[in-house]
């Protein structure tokens, strides 16, 4: 009876194998595919392709933007850069602080650990 | 148990794991991101994309030479701190190592000029000076996953005096056996002035559709394991946390592009001994210190072969290779690795560090 139930056909061990085998036959389908020089040359045009639209479609949605007196993506950016830059400096700030903090009342508080561990079983070989 | 009764069973359990599918996979679609990253952390340096992070270090004892992972530049290094028992900053700290992670933020426009001289001039000698400000050590242990273990090891054959050991995990020397990227950037048909001139910085997508490119029933595939198995709290978590790592790859800054594409995928610099990094060459050979060298079974983005010269080309004596079951990211995150992988890692550093 044990061996009999191991046998009975189980729907989801078979939809698991299912997908694996997809998976595996796409994925070796994919890597022949990739392999090919016909497929690395649509590949190049295609990425030409997609960056010179790009820069047209947002050329051409910068002027829309500008005309509604809406902000554009490159004025975005440029926020998004001035914000990234000003927390890059207060990130500086912060530990040129610390540092100059730590150096005049280091803090009692705040123990390093001791830097004297060896590996169990081996004796302690400390560099001299 | 009868035949009738083990169907009935089955029949019972399979409707109740539709019921909870049907309820979870609401949850899911209207769920927040996963967290990730969550050992307690602290900058300690900071350089524009460029961010060093402490790890609090959890024990009173720890080993004298401190270990600095760098991220790839593509990637965020929380993948080092998925979530706690799936860490490997967690594991390492538990097991006594002062952890630092250089990571990498979006890259400004202003960065995109940022090139390899940079990263390994600039960013890892400046991060590894403010590592040895905090720790009074003067040496380091160096482990970097993909391209953060390029970076490692140009930056080792630069400098070497300082690292005492080297770790590279699905780490890319030998690119011409990248054979994905070499297809997809074929110098034949593959523009890369054209890519790097008129968008300064190298979007996220574009690196992402190289990875969907080798493997492309992946994310299909994943959609339909994830339904399956969408009873089940621990993969859902699992899968949504590696799902947003995944979506959240980094743009590039175009410079450093450009020197990837040209300089080590297309002339294979590294390999055929012409890098040079600010006039100065980087010879492989300079790199003396002891390597732990590990590399993925089943890895469809850095075969074996790519990683090999840093087992036959490089000047140590004491090397060591790992071959790990698994994928690319199986090797720093996952419970196989907390199982298999990083006790050897510990075991081969643990030495290495007093």
């Amino acid at each position: 009876m044990q061996g009999m139930t191991n046998n009975a056909y189980d729907p989801i061990a078979a939809w698991q194998k299912m997908i694996q085998d997809w998976e595996g036959e796409i994925n070796a389908w994919s890597g022949k595919l990739t392999q090919s020089e016909q497929f690395s040359a649509v590949l190049g045009q295609a990425t030409k392709m997609i960056v010179v639209a790009q820069k047209t479609m947002s050329e051409q949605l910068e002027g829309l933007l500008q005309s509604l007196n809406l902000p554009s993506k490159t004025q975005v950016e440029a926020m998004t850069d001035r914000l990234d830059a000003i927390e890059d400096s207060i990130a500086q700030l912060r530990i040129a602080l610390e540092k100059l903090a730590n150096e005049e009342t280091p803090s009692p508080t705040k123990t390093e650990p001791r830097r004297t561990r060896v590996p169990a079983g081996k004796t302690k070989t400390r560099k001299a | 148990m009868n035949e009738n009764e083990d169907i009935a069973r089955r029949v019972e359990l399979e409707i109740d794991r539709a019921l909870k599918r049907n309820i979870k996979g609401l949850d899911f679609l209207i769920a927040d991101r996963e967290p990730v990253g969550t050992m307690p952390k602290s900058v300690i340096h900071r350089d524009g994309t460029a961010v060093l992070y402490r790890f609090e270090p959890v024990l009173d004892e720890i080993y004298r030479v401190p270990l600095v992972i760098v991220s790839p530049p593509s990637n965020r290094g929380y993948i080092f701190d998925l979530a706690p028992g799936q860490s490997f900053v967690e594991f390492m700290l538990n097991h006594g190592y002062d952890v630092y992670n250089l990571d990498w933020n979006p890259p400004r426009r202003d960065e995109a000029e940022l090139g390899l001289c940079d990263y390994v001039d600039r960013f890892l000698p400046d991060s590894l000076a403010a590592v040895a400000d905090v720790t009074g050590e003067e040496d380091v242990s160096l482990a970097g996953y993909c391209m953060g273990g390029t970076l490692a090891t140009i930056h080792a054959a630069l400098h070497p005096a300082p690292i005492r050991n080297l770790i590279t995990l699905a780490t890319p020397v030998d690119f011409n056996y990248m054979t994905l990227f070499q297809s997809w950037a074929d110098k034949r048909y593959f523009d890369v002035e054209l890519l790097v001139n008129n968008l300064g910085i190298i979007p996220a997508d574009v690196m992402l559709g190289a990875f969907d490119l080798s493997r492309p029933a992946n994310r299909t595939a994943g959609r339909m394991t994830l339904w399956n198995n969408m009873w089940n709290d621990d993969f859902v978590k699992s899968y949504r946390m590696f799902d947003r790592w995944a979506a959240e790859t980094l743009p590039l800054p175009g410079t450093y592009f450009r020197e990837l594409i040209t300089r080590l995928m297309w002339d294979n610099a590294l390999v055929n001994d012409t890098l040079d990094i600010a006039d100065r060459h980087v010879d492989l050979s300079q790199i003396t210190c002891p390597i732990l060298n590990i590399v993925a079974q089943h890895d469809h983005i850095v075969s074996h072969e790519a990683t090999r010269p840093l087992m036959e080309m490089t000047g140590a004596t004491d090397r060591q290779e790992i071959v790990s079951k698994g994928g690319h990211v199986s090797l720093v995150a996952g419970p196989a690795a907390v199982r298999r992988l990083w006790p050897h890692i510990d075991d081969w550093l643990g030495v290495r560090s007093t």
